[in-house]
């Protein structure tokens, strides 16, 4: 135990000397989330819709002022399909709604009414956001009449429920905070560790009475309380500046998220042992990190759409998993019963790659 | 008394290459053990063998009867080992690498500071400096202070010279020999063969094999050879004109000179040698030399590339 105090001291040392380094710890996260968070939104505003009523009734107008109701819709009635899909093509609208001529008679008999919507697939970020406003609207529409059911043509997301309005900051900041804690936690180790290889000291240390643990805990204490900073300044960003909502318990957030921190800084030490230098650590956290984590967690692409090797290599992402906890603590206030087989995952992939790169960590060389 | 640090037949390959071929040796307490060698002859292999980090393909080893394979963890608390590298944290400072370095083998510098007093007073200075930013010859001074400071049973300084101006090279020798007088074994290695003298007793080491070991006095007396310098010269064309003079058993260049070896029972040879000489360069330079350290490992180096 004194020897590890010893050995966090050295650690400490140069990171509170050099205000640089730890500036850029704590304000690279920052200004990324800022960036990140503002630039990567989805929703969309007054985007232009054409709309062929054939029904041409009161139910019919009613639904196409809700439409236009919001801000998201600017809706183009026109009068024929050949119109509609010309507009369409020349990208004068995103999406054509189409009203079957028997709306109102299917409404007032709480029959199912026919609503076709034709959605520009060309940038399907946007066709699957258009997709669900447009569902959230006739959602809302149809309860107002007083229907018992959900059109069929819309497949219900239950993530809506906790995010009517489609923000999708409530996506992105578990997202971003996952990213953003597995770059500092596992780039910050790999390279400290892999520099101590470098540089000839590591050698020194391992003829020396410390003990391999007390080097590796040494090495991740220090960046455990960085990312504890770390934790604190993203999550009053996404609280104040994004105002992601806290359902759940604040407690329970930092913990998972430390838990998490816990499994990127083993992710670093891993990655540690098998590069022989800082640049090659650094790559491989970059690389073999940082872009899966942002393409593969769920973050931005829906891991639903995945083909299905892919999603299968989304099950090994720790950030997948941590994402999933953020948004039930934050959204939805779930009880932890709800979320305890991805606190359980985390914890295992945790200890699996600890055990990995303990073994693979060489106190004596071949 | 058994010797206190020992090697038995230590062989190790890398890949094809043999890094080093059945070396042994013995060191006892009281005693500057040197390794005298070029690059890649293998030393600083040997060096982290016996500091147990590198595991040999076969031999064994033993430091104050503990074994470099079963007992490494004892002997990784009781040694000293400087790499051949500066290896300390250079954004500490010179006082903070002390610091760290005796306080993870459980000591603090006040406790063992008479050990390194004669090298640290120098430091003592710039103990607020980083240790990145000291001179080469500063920089070795405090590794060498960070080795002793926890008191070893025994010292491993792999080139601790290597870079260092000659000033600085003469104090370090210095600072050695005060602390093999308070009964630490040194094992060492370096390029330079002048600093050979330095030692109680050498290995030549070259290409993983011991050529030599002895004490350097012995080993220049034991010279059988007469060593010549020819200078004033083309040194190319002067090669080229002698080398195949009978008697002649080697030639090596030596700064603006040619030192050549010859056995010592020579008269008609040199008869020979300056009758070529005289006919193509005139106004040459020929005189006998005391050979030697170096004159020494040259001669050593060319029997063995003949055996």
């Amino acid at each position: 135990m004194h020897n590890l105090l010893i050995f966090i001291r050295k650690e400490i040392l140069p990171i509170q000397r050099d205000p640089r380094s730890l500036s850029i710890m704590i304000l690279m996260p920052l200004a990324e989330i800022l960036l990140i968070g503002f630039v990567m939104r989805f929703e969309i505003e007054h985007t232009n819709i054409a709309v062929y009523d054939m029904a041409k009734q009161h139910s019919s107008v009613q639904l196409i002022q809700r439409l236009e109701g919001g801000k998201r819709f600017s809706a183009k009635t026109v009068d024929s399909m050949e119109e509609a899909e010309r507009l369409l093509k020349s990208n004068k609208v995103k999406a054509i709604l189409r009203i079957s001529p028997d709306f109102e008679s299917k409404i007032l008999n709480d029959n199912e009414p026919t609503l076709q919507l034709i959605l520009d697939a060309i940038d399907p970020n946007t066709a699957t956001t258009i997709e669900a406003y447009m569902n959230a609207v006739l959602n809302d529409y149809f309860r107002d009449q007083g229907m018992s059911y959900s059109p069929q043509l819309l497949k219900i997301d239950q993530l809506m429920y906790y995010n009517p309005m489609l923000k999708s900051v409530y996506g992105t900041v578990p997202g971003l905070i996952s990213v953003i804690l597995m770059l500092i936690c596992a780039l910050m180790t790999s390279v400290s560790l892999t520099r101590e290889k470098e540089m000839g000291t590591l050698n020194v240390l391992l003829i020396s009475p410390l003990k391999p643990i007390q080097i590796i805990i040494g090495k991740v204490i220090p960046y455990l309380l960085v990312s504890l900073v770390n934790i604190a300044v993203i999550l009053v960003l996404a609280f104040t500046v994004f105002k992601m909502p806290l359902a759940g318990s604040l407690l329970l957030l930092i913990l998972v998220s430390l838990l998490y921190c816990l499994c990127a800084l083993a992710l670093g030490f891993l990655i540690s042992t098998k590069s022989q230098s800082q640049q090659v650590a650094m790559m491989v956290s970059l690389a073999g990190l940082m872009l899966p984590t942002t393409l593969l967690s769920g973050m931005i692409y829906p891991i639903k759409n995945m083909p299905m090797w892919l999603q299968g290599i989304t099950y090994l992402m720790p950030a997948r998993w941590f994402i999933n906890i953020l948004k039930h603590i934050m959204l939805k206030a779930s009880p932890v019963s709800a979320f305890l087989p991805d606190i359980g995952i985390l914890l295992l992939m945790t200890l699996v790659i600890t055990a990995i790169s303990l073994h693979n960590f060489k106190v004596r060389f071949k | 008394m058994q010797p206190f640090i020992k090697a038995d037949e230590i062989t190790k390959t890398y890949g094809q290459t043999l890094a080093l071929d059945r070396v042994s040796f013995e060191v006892n307490q009281n005693e500057i053990f040197g390794f005298i060698g070029p690059d890649g002859a293998g030393k600083s292999t040997l060096f982290q063998i016996m500091t147990t980090l590198l595991i040999p393909d076969s031999g064994s080893g033993s430091i104050n009867e503990l074994d470099i394979a079963k007992n490494y963890k004892e002997i990784r608390s009781i040694i000293g080992y400087m790499p051949g590298r500066f290896s300390l944290y250079q954004d500490l400072t010179v006082a903070e690498n002390l610091k760290f370095y005796a306080n993870i083998f459980g000591t603090t510098i006040k406790a063992n500071y008479e050990l390194i007093k004669n090298i640290y007073d120098l430091l003592e200075p710039f103990s607020k400096r980083k240790a990145g930013d000291l001179s080469g010859g500063m920089k070795q001074k405090l590794a060498l202070c960070c080795a002793l400071i926890h008191q070893p049973k025994a010292l491993f300084l792999d080139e601790p010279t290597t870079g260092v101006d000659p000033v600085s090279r003469t104090e370090f020798w210095d600072n050695l020999t005060q602390i093999k007088h308070l009964g630490i074994p040194i094992v060492v290695s370096t390029p330079y063969m002048d600093e050979a003298i330095r030692c109680d007793r050498v290995a030549l080491i070259h290409k993983g094999r011991i050529l030599k070991m002895d004490t350097p006095q012995k080993i220049i007396a034991e010279f059988s050879a007469t060593v010549l310098s020819l200078s004033n010269i083309d040194k190319h064309q002067a090669r080229e004109a002698i080398k195949n003079l009978e008697g002649i058993e080697s030639i090596f260049a030596f700064g603006d000179s040619l030192h050549i070896t010859v056995s010592k029972d020579n008269s008609s040879i040199i008869d020979n040698l300056r009758s070529t000489l005289s006919s193509i360069i005139p106004d040459y330079k020929l005189s006998e030399i005391t050979p030697d350290f170096e004159d020494c490992f040259l001669q050593l180096m060319k029997e063995e590339q003949n055996v």
